[in-house]
């Protein structure tokens, strides 16, 4: 099992005088375990640890017990100054005897019999460290986006530099669905124009393998060809879909002629050459009972079109339904305020209800004092929020990521990690994460590239995670527990030989699978079954 | 509370939540009891109850798992899957004739230090008052 | 050209700056993270829970702060600033202004002898006053780094005495009087700037007994706070009444601040939870709550009973005695409400010494003094090599805070240091307020 050198911090005053580390020592020798006991003013100086790595070598000591403060202040400290000495970081283990014990606990035997119990487990336990190889593996640095909307093309500008690639795959034309704003077009000739970015347009998918590092796409491009493309990363754009008022009962939209949507509304505004309508309302949060959350954009879009009608013809009334007025950013409070000095009515409403009137229609309302009222318009526009794309579904599927109840990417954390996923090598940016305007997409893509151009580099390896879990071949039964328990994918069937393989890139070392396992196999590096039996037992002799 | 009976508890902590609470009350120098005795693990869902049956047969008085509260778990899910785990834990403890009292399943959040000194407190003085576990005298099987 | 350096410099190491220099430590970059404060971390650890999910903010940093402390690429300088910026993207030469801490951040284990024997008291700022502190402090349990520093201005020393309290409570010889301000030059290609927001004071009354701004009550609520997170009345009594005022500054300021009306849903909870059978009345003008878990946020804080009033304006506030009166205008009627506590949303507007700090950069700040983005780049500033990152380019969640970091440190990733010709606007357009949002 190696010799076993311990290591007793003082920490100053600290531990020596809350822990009688003489006792300690006595007792520890009598253990017999170990082949020395050092001890040391304060083990964290630059003397100290240069004692430590020194000594190690001196001695031969091939496993480590350093008994001083919490690991979460110097684990990674003194796994260097270990790693200094020659020896492999993990044949140590660190023993938390300040927080957890000598500040915590008034009586000093007290104190000296816990740490006694602290101490013994470690060591008992580093008798079963052996090393652990820190793994490289190869990697692409090259990235795969699909989608071609707005945050697809950023995401693709953003990440393309020298020594790497960017695949953009798009179902249709690039574009999505801002292709008729004009700043659009520049960001598709930019994205066309780019030798380093190959895109794919009308192509299909035919399946996509792989993991963070070598991910492989087979496709089926609009001519017909199959294309196989290996990226290391894959950033999924898929866009999100404007809500359909369709059956929606009160906007009459589909059922009365001059109802229509935002979008619908510009185009016929941009076709039309014969006058102006005379009077327009625009209904805000079209959808949101049915979508349960505010789109955060709808409410400017609205805004926009009143601006665009009265620029067009001031003489026509307008008249803005809304029940909150949803303005971020900086900008858009002084944008209300110069379009209701346009002569825009706002009016906030509770009920709604959109009919026939004559030739044109009626918008009846009803406020939240229970005054009500109406207003004739000849043009009704919904302002909509968005849903969820229909695509999602699949490609949740395909890279084993969740779907969020309203149908949308779930991040791997929303402040921790906002446009990853639990999928590693896999990001989400734009609509298919959440309702985005513009703005907010362009800053997804461009927090994707930043995280994509920052794990993966051209030239460098990938290094893995060490304390990884593993399944071991001769007692694994195939029973797929730790496939359902791993929240990262990182356990799979192997079919043909029926047992379970852990993919060390994907691993995140929480243990799920090792505590799930019914026969032992699956193990997890650093926290096996036997070194924490032996924490056990050493604690309860 | 009878005679001087100090029970010897295990604890099982995880990395990211409650080992951080216990180190904060610690540094706040509150007190933690010193019957209790921790076992780091990255997550709560690495604690197999088996460990755990082992440790009651070896004549642990208490066992104590804690770890991050729902939803705020740094794998995701690990400690929902802990959670179930710990519902076998319960009839397991029946079968050994154990108060079901001497195993306490904790959600602790890292800034909790204040909580962690008083769960534990009152955990140790609960077992204390158990008495002793009595797989220690009695054998298991007859 | 002059020699070109892929280092970086991150100014103000709260959420956006620790999460800017994480992205650019793991790409190979040697990033110097500098902070003003004496610890790191931000608005963000004042917190006690956060959106959506109500996680406790420190445990939910602390990874990454352990992160920033441990990684071989961040040299984090804290009661740092910068005094000085010169050249160009690629090569800026910096003068940094390293502030004396006087203790050794090498020598000092955090072990808070050297608290007691201290006879100075001030007000802690990071408790907005709720608290004191002495002379040697940290700013509070769990602050990192884990070792305090000492407001020299108000020490016994400053004023002739000879003190040595603090240091001869100290076992490991980790308090140095003779300590000195320093300035330090470094040499970066691209600088970051995070230097996040304060609360404003426009718009609000003034100083009342129990009218709370958000951090105050933020800090009431904290584990590790002043009150340890019991919610009480400056005389110590638990409030039975507690109204939330949206907008607070909204007008006078002309922008509304984004993030206040889920944070006011997240008082209500905090009320519900620590005070039982407590009324929470909630005056509001505009419900904003966009993103896809937000409107549920607000939902679950309603469903506990939040009586929600819809004013024509932000109410007036005054004093009743210890309680506070509550004046406002609603269904076009006049109205008044007694609470005993308020809380007030302000408006969010950039840190303070932005204006200076944005001068000394060469970049651009907006009329109400954020720094503006490049076009529409989200995360570029006004000048090659310069890039932002979270609330001091505009009030935003911290979600949103942390892409933008990640979005600008893609933008030092990509700026190919032997081309510097390639600036902001290259390859954008402007996009005019109101049009291209949808």
């Amino acid at each position: 099992m190696g010799k076993i050198g311990l290591y007793l911090c003082e920490c100053g005053p600290n531990i020596a005088e809350a822990i009688d580390l003489d006792r300690i020592t006595a007792e520890i020798k009598k253990d017999a375990k170990v082949a020395g006991i050092e001890r040391f003013k304060l083990l964290c100086s630059e003397d100290g640890k240069r004692f430590v790595t020194e000594s190690i070598k001196e001695r031969g000591y091939e496993r480590v017990v350093i008994a001083a403060c919490s690991p979460k202040q110097h684990q990674a400290t003194f796994e260097q100054v270990v790693a200094n000495a020659g020896l492999n970081a993990h044949v140590f283990q660190m023993v938390n005897i300040r927080e957890q014990c000598a500040w915590a606990t008034p009586d000093k035997e007290q104190a000296t019999s816990k740490a006694l119990r602290f101490i013994r487990a470690a060591i008992g336990r580093v008798r079963y460290h052996w090393p652990l190889e820190q793994k490289e593996i190869e990697c692409s640095p090259d990235t795969i986006v699909i989608g071609g909307g707005t945050a697809g093309i950023e995401a693709a500008l953003r990440i393309a530099q020298k020594g790497r690639k960017v695949f953009l795959l798009e179902k249709d034309e690039p574009g999505g669905t801002r292709r008729d704003r004009e700043w659009m077009a520049a960001r598709v000739d930019a994205l066309r124009n780019n030798p380093l970015i190959e895109v794919y347009e009308h192509c299909k998918i035919r399946e996509l393998l792989g993991f963070f590092g070598s991910f492989v796409a087979h496709l089926e491009t609009r001519e017909g060809n199959e294309v196989q493309l290996k990226a290391g990363s894959v950033v999924l754009a898929t866009g999100a879909v404007a809500f359909d008022p369709t059956g929606l009962a009160g906007y009459g939209y589909r059922e009365l002629e001059g109802v229509s949507t935002v979008r619908e509304f510009e185009k016929a505004a941009s076709d039309a050459s014969d006058g102006h309508p005379k009077s327009v309302a625009v209904i805000h949060c079209v959808g949101r009972e049915k979508l349960g959350y505010c789109s955060g954009t709808c409410c400017v879009e609205a805004m926009r079109v009143a601006r665009r009608v009265k620029e067009a013809s001031a003489e026509t009334e307008v008249t803005e339904f809304y029940r909150d007025l949803c303005l971020p950013g900086t900008e858009h409070d002084r944008f209300y305020h110069e379009t209701a000095k346009t002569g825009v009515r706002f009016v906030r409403f509770r009920d709604i209800d959109v009919a026939r009137e004559g030739p044109g229609l009626v918008v009846r309302y009803r406020q939240e004092d229970g005054s009500s009222g109406s207003v004739v318009a000849d043009a009704v526009v919904l302002s909509a929020g968005v849903a969820a794309g229909p695509a999602n579904a699949e490609f949740a599927r395909m890279f084993n990521i969740p779907l969020d109840e309203h149908g949308f990417f779930q991040s791997e954390h929303p402040v921790l990690n906002p446009v990853g996923t639990v999928t590693e090598g896999v990001f989400v940016v734009g609509g298919c994460r959440g309702p985005a305007g513009a703005l907010d997409a362009t800053a997804q893509a461009g927090a994707a590239a930043g995280k994509v151009l920052s794990a993966l580099v051209p030239g460098r390896r990938l290094r893995l995670e060490t304390r990884t879990s593993e399944v071991a071949e001769a007692l694994c039964v195939g029973c797929g527990i730790c496939v359902a328990a791993c929240a990262y994918g990182a356990a799979t069937l192997n079919e043909d030989r029926h047992i379970a393989v852990v993919n060390e890139v994907l691993c995140r070392g929480c243990g799920n699978c090792a505590a799930a396992c019914p026969s032992g196999a699956a193990q997890h590096r650093q926290f096996t079954t036997r070194q924490m039996d032996q924490e056990v037992t050493q604690i309860l002799r | 509370m009878a005679g001087s009976f100090e029970p010897n508890i295990v604890g099982f902590l995880c990395n990211w939540c409650s080992y951080a609470a216990a180190d904060q009350a610690g540094s706040n120098k509150l007190e933690i009891p010193a019957t209790l005795t921790t076992i780091r693990v990255m997550c709560s869902s690495r604690v197999n109850p088996v460990l755990l049956v082992a440790a009651y047969l070896r004549g642990a008085d208490g066992v104590l798992v804690a770890g991050c509260h729902p939803g705020d778990c740094h794998y995701q899910t690990g400690n929902y899957n802990a959670r179930r785990r710990f519902a076998l834990l319960r009839g397991i403890l029946d079968v050994l004739e154990l108060d079901p009292a001497r195993f306490r399943l904790s959600w602790i959040s890292a800034s909790e230090g204040k909580r962690y000194s008083e769960v534990t407190k009152e955990f140790s003085s609960h077992i204390a008052g158990l008495g002793p576990n009595p797989l220690r005298t009695r054998p298991f099987i007859e | 050209m002059a020699d070109q350096t892929t280092d970086v410099l991150v100014i103000g190491a709260g959420l956006a700056g620790v999460e800017a220099s994480l992205v650019l430590a793991n790409a190979g970059r040697k990033v110097y993270l500098v902070e003003r404060q004496a610890y790191f971390g931000g608005n963000v650890i004042k917190s006690e829970e956060v959106f959506p999910n109500l996680e406790c903010a420190t445990c939910m940093i602390a990874p990454k702060q352990s992160d920033v402390i441990e990684n071989q690429n961040v040299e984090l300088l804290t009661l740092t600033e910068v005094k000085d910026v010169r050249g160009e993207a690629g090569a800026f030469g910096v003068t940094l202004l390293r502030r004396a801490r006087y203790v050794s951040l090498e020598n000092c284990i955090g072990c808070a002898a050297c608290f007691e024997p201290c006879p100075v008291t001030a007000a802690n700022e990071f408790e907005e006053g709720l608290s004191q502190r002495k002379a040697i402090y940290v700013a509070c349990a769990g602050a990192l780094p884990n070792a305090p520093a000492i407001a020299m201005g108000e020490c016994l020393r400053s004023k002739g005495e000879e003190c040595t309290a603090c240091r001869d409570a100290c076992m490991f010889d980790a308090i140095n009087y003779e300590d000195k301000d320093e300035e330090r030059e470094v040499k970066v290609g691209a600088i970051v700037v995070a230097t996040g927001y304060r609360l404003s004071g426009a718009g609000l009354p003034d100083r009342l007994e129990n009218v709370y701004n958000a951090f105050e009550f933020e800090r009431l609520r904290a584990s590790n706070g002043p009150t340890e997170g019991e919610i009480r009345t400056r005389d110590g009594k638990k409030p039975k009444s507690v109204a939330l005022i949206h907008c607070a500054g909204r007008r006078e300021k002309g922008y509304c601040s984004q993030v206040c009306c889920r944070y006011l849903a997240k008082f209500a909870r905090y009320a519900f939870d620590k005070l039982e059978g407590v009324e929470v009345h909630e005056f509001i003008q505009e419900v904003s709550v966009p993103g896809k878990d937000s409107q549920r946020f607000l939902e679950t804080a309603l469903e506990k009973g939040v009586k929600l009033v819809r004013t024509k304006a932000v109410p007036g506030i005054s004093a009743n005695g210890s309680g506070v009166r509550i004046e406002f205008q609603a269904n076009g009627k006049s109205e008044s409400d007694e609470v005993d506590m308020a809380v007030l949303a302000p408006a969010i507007e950039p840190g303070s010494g932005a204006a200076a700090l944005a001068e000394l950069l060469g970049i651009e700040t907006d009329g109400f003094g954020f720094f503006r983005t490049a076009g529409s780049e989200p995360a570029t500033a006004t000048r090659p090599g310069v890039f932002i990152a979270g609330c001091n380019s505009g009030p935003k969640d911290m979600q949103t805070v942390v892409i933008q970091a990640e979005a600008a440190a893609a933008g030092v990733l990509k700026m190919n240091h032997k081309d510097t010709e390639t600036g902001p606007g290259e390859e954008t357009q402007e996009r005019p307020a109101g049009s291209g949002d949808g």
